[in-house]
Protein backbone atom coordinates (compact mmCIF):
# COMPACT_ATOMS: atom_id res chain seq x y z
CA UNK A 1 0.00 0.00 0.00
CA UNK A 2 2.69 2.23 0.82
CA UNK A 3 4.71 1.85 -2.31
CA UNK A 4 1.59 2.21 -4.18
CA UNK A 5 0.87 5.72 -2.65
CA UNK A 6 4.75 6.41 -3.44
CA UNK A 7 4.43 5.22 -7.03
CA UNK A 8 1.43 7.78 -7.11
CA UNK A 9 3.22 10.47 -5.51
CA UNK A 10 6.19 10.39 -8.08
CA UNK A 11 3.78 10.28 -10.72
CA UNK A 12 2.04 13.44 -9.68
CA UNK A 13 5.35 14.95 -8.99
CA UNK A 14 6.56 14.01 -12.56
CA UNK A 15 3.64 15.33 -14.09
CA UNK A 16 3.06 18.25 -12.09
CA UNK A 17 6.69 19.55 -12.19
CA UNK A 18 6.31 18.48 -16.20
CA UNK A 19 3.55 20.64 -16.63
CA UNK A 20 5.21 23.66 -14.82
CA UNK A 21 8.51 23.49 -15.98
CA UNK A 22 7.41 22.53 -19.66
CA UNK A 23 5.21 25.69 -19.64
CA UNK A 24 7.50 28.19 -18.11
CA UNK A 25 10.64 27.42 -19.73
CA UNK A 26 8.62 27.38 -23.40
CA UNK A 27 7.96 30.83 -23.03
CA UNK A 28 12.11 31.68 -23.46
CA UNK A 29 11.81 29.43 -26.39
CA UNK A 30 13.14 25.91 -24.67
CA UNK A 31 12.02 22.87 -25.00
CA UNK A 32 12.24 21.58 -21.49
CA UNK A 33 11.07 17.48 -21.12
CA UNK A 34 11.26 17.42 -17.56
CA UNK A 35 8.76 14.43 -17.25
CA UNK A 36 11.88 12.46 -18.93
CA UNK A 37 14.56 13.69 -16.29
CA UNK A 38 12.17 11.49 -14.04
CA UNK A 39 11.50 8.79 -16.25
CA UNK A 40 15.07 8.22 -15.85
CA UNK A 41 15.22 8.68 -12.35
CA UNK A 42 12.44 6.11 -12.17
CA UNK A 43 14.86 3.82 -14.70
CA UNK A 44 17.78 4.15 -13.10
CA UNK A 45 16.18 3.37 -9.06
CA UNK A 46 12.88 1.30 -9.81
CA UNK A 47 12.80 -2.69 -10.74
CA UNK A 48 12.04 -3.78 -13.77
CA UNK A 49 8.50 -4.12 -14.22
CA UNK A 50 7.77 -0.40 -12.26
CA UNK A 51 10.66 1.21 -14.14
CA UNK A 52 8.97 0.20 -17.94
CA UNK A 53 5.32 0.58 -16.42
CA UNK A 54 6.75 4.06 -14.93
CA UNK A 55 7.78 4.86 -18.43
CA UNK A 56 4.97 3.93 -20.69
CA UNK A 57 2.72 5.87 -18.71
CA UNK A 58 4.81 9.04 -18.41
CA UNK A 59 4.98 8.84 -22.21
CA UNK A 60 0.69 8.39 -22.55
CA UNK A 61 0.57 11.47 -19.82
CA UNK A 62 2.36 13.69 -22.68
CA UNK A 63 0.51 12.07 -25.49
CA UNK A 64 -2.68 13.03 -23.67
CA UNK A 65 -1.61 16.53 -24.97
CA UNK A 66 -0.12 15.63 -28.26
CA UNK A 67 -2.51 16.62 -31.92
CA UNK A 68 -0.50 14.96 -34.38
CA UNK A 69 0.34 11.44 -33.08
CA UNK A 70 -1.18 8.89 -30.05
CA UNK A 71 1.37 7.02 -28.70
CA UNK A 72 4.65 8.42 -29.70
CA UNK A 73 6.00 9.32 -26.93
CA UNK A 74 4.56 5.97 -25.08
CA UNK A 75 6.92 4.12 -27.52
CA UNK A 76 10.19 6.73 -27.15
CA UNK A 77 9.81 6.59 -23.27
CA UNK A 78 9.71 2.84 -23.37
CA UNK A 79 12.61 2.70 -25.88
CA UNK A 80 14.76 5.76 -23.15
CA UNK A 81 13.80 3.07 -20.41
CA UNK A 82 14.92 -0.14 -22.02
CA UNK A 83 18.48 1.95 -22.64
CA UNK A 84 18.82 3.59 -18.83
CA UNK A 85 17.32 -0.41 -17.25
CA UNK A 86 20.41 -1.85 -19.26
CA UNK A 87 22.45 0.76 -18.49
CA UNK A 88 22.21 1.29 -14.81
CA UNK A 89 23.89 -1.65 -13.62
CA UNK A 90 27.39 -0.60 -15.07
CA UNK A 91 26.44 3.27 -14.37
CA UNK A 92 27.46 4.99 -11.12
CA UNK A 93 23.85 6.73 -10.96
CA UNK A 94 24.57 7.89 -7.12
CA UNK A 95 26.75 10.24 -8.69
CA UNK A 96 25.07 13.91 -9.49
CA UNK A 97 27.66 13.62 -12.99
CA UNK A 98 26.36 10.35 -14.45
CA UNK A 99 22.88 11.66 -14.15
CA UNK A 100 23.30 14.38 -15.80
CA UNK A 101 25.14 13.22 -18.86
CA UNK A 102 22.43 10.60 -18.99
CA UNK A 103 19.43 13.06 -18.87
CA UNK A 104 21.59 15.26 -21.59
CA UNK A 105 22.15 12.30 -24.44
CA UNK A 106 18.34 11.02 -23.35
CA UNK A 107 16.81 14.53 -23.89
CA UNK A 108 18.39 14.69 -27.36
CA UNK A 109 17.35 11.23 -27.94
CA UNK A 110 13.91 11.41 -27.33
CA UNK A 111 13.68 14.63 -29.30
CA UNK A 112 15.01 12.81 -32.38
CA UNK A 113 12.83 9.71 -31.83
CA UNK A 114 9.75 11.67 -31.81
CA UNK A 115 10.29 13.61 -34.04
CA UNK A 116 11.17 10.61 -36.35
CA UNK A 117 8.23 9.30 -35.66
CA UNK A 118 5.83 11.93 -35.67
CA UNK A 119 7.08 12.55 -39.40
CA UNK A 120 6.77 8.85 -40.38
CA UNK A 121 3.64 8.14 -38.71
CA UNK A 122 1.32 12.09 -39.00
CA UNK A 123 3.82 13.60 -41.93
CA UNK A 124 4.13 16.16 -39.47
CA UNK A 125 7.17 17.84 -38.00
CA UNK A 126 7.81 17.83 -34.39
CA UNK A 127 11.30 19.37 -34.25
CA UNK A 128 11.32 22.14 -31.35
CA UNK A 129 14.45 23.41 -33.21
CA UNK A 130 18.11 23.25 -32.71
CA UNK A 131 18.98 25.54 -29.99
CA UNK A 132 15.46 24.86 -28.84
CA UNK A 133 16.37 21.27 -27.95
CA UNK A 134 19.92 21.97 -27.02
CA UNK A 135 19.34 24.57 -24.62
CA UNK A 136 16.24 22.20 -23.02
CA UNK A 137 18.56 19.24 -23.03
CA UNK A 138 21.08 21.70 -20.71
CA UNK A 139 18.23 22.58 -18.61
CA UNK A 140 16.90 19.16 -18.16
CA UNK A 141 20.43 18.22 -17.39
CA UNK A 142 20.79 20.63 -14.81
CA UNK A 143 17.31 19.89 -13.22
CA UNK A 144 18.46 15.87 -12.78
CA UNK A 145 20.53 15.70 -9.42
CA UNK A 146 17.39 17.69 -8.31
CA UNK A 147 14.50 15.22 -9.28
CA UNK A 148 16.88 11.44 -8.75
CA UNK A 149 17.50 12.91 -5.19
CA UNK A 150 13.45 13.76 -4.92
CA UNK A 151 13.41 9.97 -6.50
CA UNK A 152 15.30 8.61 -3.86
CA UNK A 153 14.41 10.38 -0.85
CA UNK A 154 10.47 9.09 -1.42
CA UNK A 155 11.54 5.40 -2.92
CA UNK A 156 13.92 4.99 0.17
CA UNK A 157 14.95 1.15 0.67
CA UNK A 158 11.15 -0.43 -0.42
CA UNK A 159 10.54 -2.96 -2.72
CA UNK A 160 10.19 -1.02 -5.21
CA UNK A 161 13.69 0.55 -5.35
CA UNK A 162 16.26 -1.52 -7.79
CA UNK A 163 18.86 -3.75 -5.57
CA UNK A 164 22.30 -2.71 -6.73
CA UNK B 1 20.50 -12.99 -23.17
CA UNK B 2 21.59 -11.75 -19.39
CA UNK B 3 21.36 -15.29 -17.81
CA UNK B 4 21.92 -15.04 -13.64
CA UNK B 5 25.74 -16.58 -12.68
CA UNK B 6 24.06 -18.42 -9.52
CA UNK B 7 22.12 -21.41 -10.09
CA UNK B 8 18.86 -20.62 -10.37
CA UNK B 9 14.97 -22.60 -11.15
CA UNK B 10 13.20 -22.42 -14.26
CA UNK B 11 10.20 -20.47 -13.00
CA UNK B 12 13.07 -17.69 -11.94
CA UNK B 13 14.59 -17.71 -15.05
CA UNK B 14 11.25 -17.51 -17.01
CA UNK B 15 10.34 -14.35 -14.78
CA UNK B 16 13.83 -12.51 -15.50
CA UNK B 17 13.35 -13.34 -18.77
CA UNK B 18 9.30 -11.99 -19.08
CA UNK B 19 10.64 -8.80 -16.46
CA UNK B 20 13.85 -8.08 -18.54
CA UNK B 21 12.31 -8.81 -22.46
CA UNK B 22 8.78 -9.67 -22.12
CA UNK B 23 7.49 -6.36 -20.75
CA UNK B 24 9.09 -3.88 -22.54
CA UNK B 25 8.52 -5.63 -25.89
CA UNK B 26 4.72 -5.32 -24.84
CA UNK B 27 4.96 -1.90 -23.92
CA UNK B 28 6.60 -0.89 -27.28
CA UNK B 29 4.07 -3.23 -29.56
CA UNK B 30 1.02 -1.12 -27.64
CA UNK B 31 2.64 2.24 -28.57
CA UNK B 32 3.59 1.21 -32.08
CA UNK B 33 -0.65 -0.07 -32.33
CA UNK B 34 -1.76 3.07 -30.66
CA UNK B 35 0.44 4.83 -33.29
CA UNK B 36 -0.88 3.30 -36.70
CA UNK B 37 -4.49 3.12 -35.64
CA UNK B 38 -6.52 6.17 -37.01
CA UNK B 39 -7.14 8.46 -34.15
CA UNK B 40 -10.64 8.19 -34.08
CA UNK B 41 -12.56 5.06 -32.44
CA UNK B 42 -10.41 3.11 -30.23
CA UNK B 43 -7.41 5.77 -29.98
CA UNK B 44 -10.42 8.20 -28.82
CA UNK B 45 -11.36 6.04 -26.27
CA UNK B 46 -8.21 5.82 -24.39
CA UNK B 47 -7.48 9.29 -24.82
CA UNK B 48 -11.18 10.09 -22.91
CA UNK B 49 -10.35 7.54 -20.39
CA UNK B 50 -7.04 9.67 -19.93
CA UNK B 51 -8.81 12.72 -19.40
CA UNK B 52 -10.56 11.94 -16.48
CA UNK B 53 -7.26 9.67 -15.27
CA UNK B 54 -5.08 13.51 -15.70
CA UNK B 55 -7.44 15.84 -15.05
CA UNK B 56 -6.47 16.01 -11.50
CA UNK B 57 -2.48 16.56 -12.02
CA UNK B 58 -3.50 18.87 -14.81
CA UNK B 59 -5.64 21.39 -12.69
CA UNK B 60 -2.84 20.67 -9.43
CA UNK B 61 -0.15 21.59 -11.67
CA UNK B 62 -2.03 24.69 -13.30
CA UNK B 63 -2.86 25.75 -9.84
CA UNK B 64 0.63 25.56 -8.05
CA UNK B 65 2.05 27.50 -11.13
CA UNK B 66 -0.53 30.28 -10.93
CA UNK B 67 0.18 30.53 -7.29
CA UNK B 68 3.98 30.91 -7.95
CA UNK B 69 2.85 33.33 -10.90
CA UNK B 70 0.78 35.40 -8.56
CA UNK B 71 3.71 35.75 -5.82
CA UNK B 72 5.48 38.03 -7.87
CA UNK B 73 2.70 39.66 -9.79
CA UNK B 74 1.54 40.72 -6.14
CA UNK B 75 4.24 42.47 -5.41
CA UNK B 76 4.97 44.02 -9.08
CA UNK B 77 1.18 45.26 -8.81
CA UNK B 78 1.12 46.44 -5.55
CA UNK B 79 4.30 48.72 -6.69
CA UNK B 80 2.16 49.86 -9.91
CA UNK B 81 -0.55 49.62 -8.40
CA UNK B 82 -1.87 53.52 -7.60
CA UNK B 83 -0.10 54.89 -11.13
CA UNK B 84 -2.57 51.77 -12.91
CA UNK B 85 -5.57 52.79 -11.39
CA UNK B 86 -5.63 56.64 -12.22
CA UNK B 87 -5.01 55.31 -15.61
CA UNK B 88 -7.75 52.77 -15.86
CA UNK B 89 -9.93 55.22 -14.73
CA UNK B 90 -9.66 57.32 -17.70
CA UNK B 91 -9.63 54.02 -19.77
CA UNK B 92 -12.92 52.83 -18.23
CA UNK B 93 -14.30 56.82 -18.76
CA UNK B 94 -13.34 56.18 -22.22
CA UNK B 95 -14.81 52.79 -22.81
CA UNK B 96 -17.97 53.84 -21.22
CA UNK B 97 -18.07 56.30 -24.19
CA UNK B 98 -16.97 54.41 -26.51
CA UNK B 99 -19.96 51.71 -25.43
CA UNK B 100 -22.50 53.67 -25.77
CA UNK B 101 -21.47 55.36 -29.50
CA UNK B 102 -21.06 51.40 -30.24
CA UNK B 103 -24.72 50.89 -28.90
CA UNK B 104 -26.18 53.17 -30.60
CA UNK B 105 -23.76 52.26 -34.16
CA UNK B 106 -25.09 48.36 -33.40
CA UNK B 107 -28.69 49.88 -33.44
CA UNK B 108 -28.39 51.96 -36.60
CA UNK B 109 -26.74 49.12 -38.28
CA UNK B 110 -29.26 46.05 -37.35
CA UNK B 111 -31.84 48.92 -38.71
CA UNK B 112 -29.98 49.32 -42.18
CA UNK B 113 -29.29 45.71 -42.18
CA UNK B 114 -32.93 44.89 -41.85
CA UNK B 115 -33.94 47.28 -44.85
CA UNK B 116 -31.59 45.87 -46.96
CA UNK B 117 -32.26 42.19 -45.74
CA UNK B 118 -29.13 41.62 -44.80
CA UNK B 119 -27.77 39.64 -41.47
CA UNK B 120 -26.26 42.26 -39.02
CA UNK B 121 -22.94 42.09 -37.49
CA UNK B 122 -23.37 40.43 -33.93
CA UNK B 123 -21.07 41.99 -30.96
CA UNK B 124 -18.73 38.73 -29.46
CA UNK B 125 -20.03 36.93 -26.96
CA UNK B 126 -17.45 34.53 -25.04
CA UNK B 127 -15.17 34.33 -22.17
CA UNK B 128 -11.17 35.02 -21.54
CA UNK B 129 -8.68 32.28 -20.86
CA UNK B 130 -5.28 32.05 -20.23
CA UNK B 131 -2.72 29.29 -21.78
CA UNK B 132 -2.14 27.00 -19.00
CA UNK B 133 0.24 24.79 -20.48
CA UNK B 134 2.80 24.14 -23.92
CA UNK B 135 3.78 21.04 -25.33
CA UNK B 136 7.48 21.21 -25.50
CA UNK B 137 7.55 19.72 -28.83
CA UNK B 138 4.57 21.51 -30.24
CA UNK B 139 5.01 24.97 -30.45
CA UNK B 140 1.71 25.61 -31.95
CA UNK B 141 -0.84 23.91 -29.55
CA UNK B 142 -1.44 25.16 -26.41
CA UNK B 143 -4.12 23.84 -23.42
CA UNK B 144 -6.25 26.47 -21.99
CA UNK B 145 -7.37 26.73 -18.58
CA UNK B 146 -11.46 26.85 -19.71
CA UNK B 147 -13.32 23.73 -20.68
CA UNK B 148 -17.32 22.68 -21.53
CA UNK B 149 -18.14 23.89 -18.45
CA UNK B 150 -17.55 27.53 -19.16
CA UNK B 151 -18.91 27.03 -22.49
CA UNK B 152 -15.78 26.62 -24.53
CA UNK B 153 -16.53 24.56 -27.91
CA UNK B 154 -15.00 22.85 -30.43
CA UNK B 155 -13.96 25.21 -33.08
CA UNK B 156 -14.52 27.88 -31.30
CA UNK B 157 -12.49 30.97 -32.98
CA UNK B 158 -9.45 32.52 -30.67
CA UNK B 159 -8.31 35.71 -30.24
CA UNK B 160 -5.96 37.84 -28.19
CA UNK B 161 -4.78 41.24 -28.28
CA UNK B 162 -1.18 42.44 -29.44
CA UNK B 163 0.06 45.86 -29.07
CA UNK B 164 -3.70 47.10 -28.16
CA UNK B 165 -5.17 45.20 -31.81
CA UNK B 166 -6.93 42.15 -31.58
CA UNK B 167 -5.92 39.28 -33.93
CA UNK B 168 -6.72 36.01 -34.68
CA UNK B 169 -4.81 33.56 -32.63
CA UNK B 170 -6.52 29.80 -33.44
CA UNK B 171 -9.06 27.62 -33.31
CA UNK B 172 -10.52 24.99 -30.56
CA UNK B 173 -9.75 20.97 -31.24
CA UNK B 174 -10.36 19.70 -28.39
CA UNK B 175 -11.83 20.52 -25.27
CA UNK B 176 -12.58 18.74 -21.83
CA UNK B 177 -14.68 19.46 -18.92
CA UNK B 178 -12.05 22.32 -17.72
CA UNK B 179 -9.41 22.78 -20.63
CA UNK B 180 -9.37 22.98 -24.75
CA UNK B 181 -6.88 22.50 -26.74
CA UNK B 182 -6.27 25.30 -29.76
CA UNK B 183 -4.40 24.93 -32.85
CA UNK B 184 -2.51 28.19 -33.53
CA UNK B 185 -2.52 29.82 -36.76
CA UNK B 186 1.35 28.77 -37.30
CA UNK B 187 0.41 24.92 -36.82
CA UNK B 188 0.48 22.64 -40.16
CA UNK B 189 -3.61 21.45 -39.89
CA UNK B 190 -4.70 25.28 -39.58
CA UNK B 191 -6.79 26.63 -42.44
CA UNK B 192 -9.08 29.82 -42.37
CA UNK B 193 -10.92 31.51 -44.55
CA UNK B 194 -9.39 35.05 -45.24
CA UNK B 195 -9.35 38.35 -47.48
CA UNK B 196 -7.11 40.87 -48.38
CA UNK B 197 -7.60 44.56 -46.90
CA UNK B 198 -6.72 46.14 -50.56
CA UNK B 199 -9.69 44.33 -52.92
CA UNK B 200 -11.43 41.60 -50.98
CA UNK B 201 -10.25 38.82 -52.41
CA UNK B 202 -10.50 35.23 -50.70
CA UNK B 203 -8.11 33.28 -50.15
CA UNK B 204 -7.33 29.99 -48.08
CA UNK B 205 -5.15 30.37 -45.02
CA UNK B 206 -2.90 27.46 -43.99
CA UNK B 207 -0.10 27.35 -41.40
CA UNK B 208 2.88 25.31 -42.36
CA UNK B 209 4.66 24.62 -39.28
CA UNK B 210 8.10 26.69 -38.90
CA UNK B 211 7.77 28.18 -42.68
CA UNK B 212 5.53 31.24 -43.49
CA UNK B 213 2.24 31.16 -43.19
CA UNK B 214 0.48 31.56 -46.82
CA UNK B 215 -2.78 32.27 -48.40
CA UNK B 216 -3.70 29.88 -51.42
CA UNK B 217 -6.29 30.23 -54.43
CA UNK B 218 -5.69 34.08 -54.73
CA UNK B 219 -6.41 35.13 -58.23
CA UNK B 220 -3.53 35.57 -60.67
CA UNK B 221 -3.68 39.12 -61.40
CA UNK B 222 -4.93 40.59 -57.90
CA UNK B 223 -2.46 43.62 -56.39
CA UNK B 224 -0.90 42.55 -53.54
CA UNK B 225 1.60 44.60 -51.55
CA UNK B 226 3.68 43.36 -48.82
CA UNK B 227 2.49 44.96 -45.52
CA UNK B 228 -1.63 44.52 -47.00
CA UNK B 229 -3.25 43.43 -43.77
CA UNK B 230 -5.21 40.27 -43.66
CA UNK B 231 -9.15 39.64 -42.21
CA UNK B 232 -10.61 36.49 -41.86
CA UNK B 233 -13.23 36.20 -44.31
CA UNK B 234 -17.14 36.58 -43.71
CA UNK B 235 -17.59 33.18 -45.57
CA UNK B 236 -15.80 31.22 -43.13
CA UNK B 237 -18.23 29.11 -40.59
CA UNK B 238 -15.91 28.95 -37.63
CA UNK B 239 -14.75 32.47 -37.48
CA UNK B 240 -16.46 36.02 -37.23
CA UNK B 241 -15.35 38.23 -40.54
CA UNK B 242 -12.93 41.13 -40.00
CA UNK B 243 -10.75 39.73 -37.47
CA UNK B 244 -7.11 41.08 -38.42
CA UNK B 245 -5.04 37.31 -39.08
CA UNK B 246 -1.60 39.44 -39.91
CA UNK B 247 -0.10 41.03 -42.82
CA UNK B 248 1.30 40.21 -45.63
CA UNK B 249 5.08 39.84 -46.09
CA UNK B 250 6.10 38.04 -49.89
CA UNK B 251 4.04 37.73 -52.43
CA UNK B 252 5.38 34.18 -54.74
CA UNK B 253 5.27 35.43 -58.67
CA UNK B 254 3.06 32.64 -60.07
CA UNK B 255 5.54 30.25 -62.99
CA UNK B 256 3.94 29.82 -65.68
CA UNK B 257 1.84 26.61 -65.31
CA UNK B 258 0.33 28.20 -62.00
CA UNK B 259 -2.97 29.79 -62.06
CA UNK B 260 -3.10 31.14 -58.39
CA UNK B 261 -0.39 33.24 -56.29
CA UNK B 262 0.65 32.48 -53.21
CA UNK B 263 0.44 34.96 -50.40
CA UNK B 264 2.86 34.67 -47.34
CA UNK B 265 1.49 36.34 -44.11
CA UNK B 266 3.06 37.46 -40.70
CA UNK B 267 0.76 36.51 -38.33
CA UNK B 268 -0.21 38.98 -36.27
CA UNK B 269 0.21 36.63 -33.23
CA UNK B 270 3.20 35.05 -32.86
CA UNK B 271 2.63 31.61 -30.98
CA UNK B 272 4.79 32.55 -27.96
CA UNK B 273 2.83 35.62 -27.51
CA UNK B 274 -0.21 33.65 -27.07
CA UNK B 275 -0.64 33.91 -23.47
CA UNK B 276 -4.39 35.29 -22.61
CA UNK B 277 -6.80 34.48 -25.22
CA UNK B 278 -10.60 35.25 -26.04
CA UNK B 279 -12.22 32.38 -26.79
CA UNK B 280 -15.76 33.68 -28.96
CA UNK B 281 -18.39 30.95 -27.93
CA UNK B 282 -21.58 32.07 -30.30
CA UNK B 283 -20.65 33.10 -33.73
Amino acid sequence: MLNALKLFFLFVCATVFHWAFAGLFARVGLSVNVILIFVTAFCALFKLPFAYSAAFICGLFLDFFSTKLFGGNAFTFTVCACIICNIAPRFDFAEPFPQMVAVFVLTWLAALLNTLLVFVFASASAWPGLLSTLGGSVVDALFAPAVFWLVKRVLGTGSIARQV
Amino acid sequence: MNMPKHPISFKTYTGHYRRRYLLPAGFLLVSFLLMILPLQGFVASVKAVLAYVFIPQIRLAHSTVQYAQNVSQTVQELLLAHQENEHLKQEIQTAQLLAAQAKDVFAENERISQLLKITPTRPWKGVWAKVAYREPTQWNTVILDKGTADGVKERSAVVTVVDGQEGLAGVVVETTENTAKVLLVRDEDFSAAVQLERGGEAGLLVGDGPRPVQIKYIPLLTHVEKGDKVYTSSSSSVFPAGILVGTVSHVREGDSFQTALTVEVTPQVSSPAVREVFVILDN
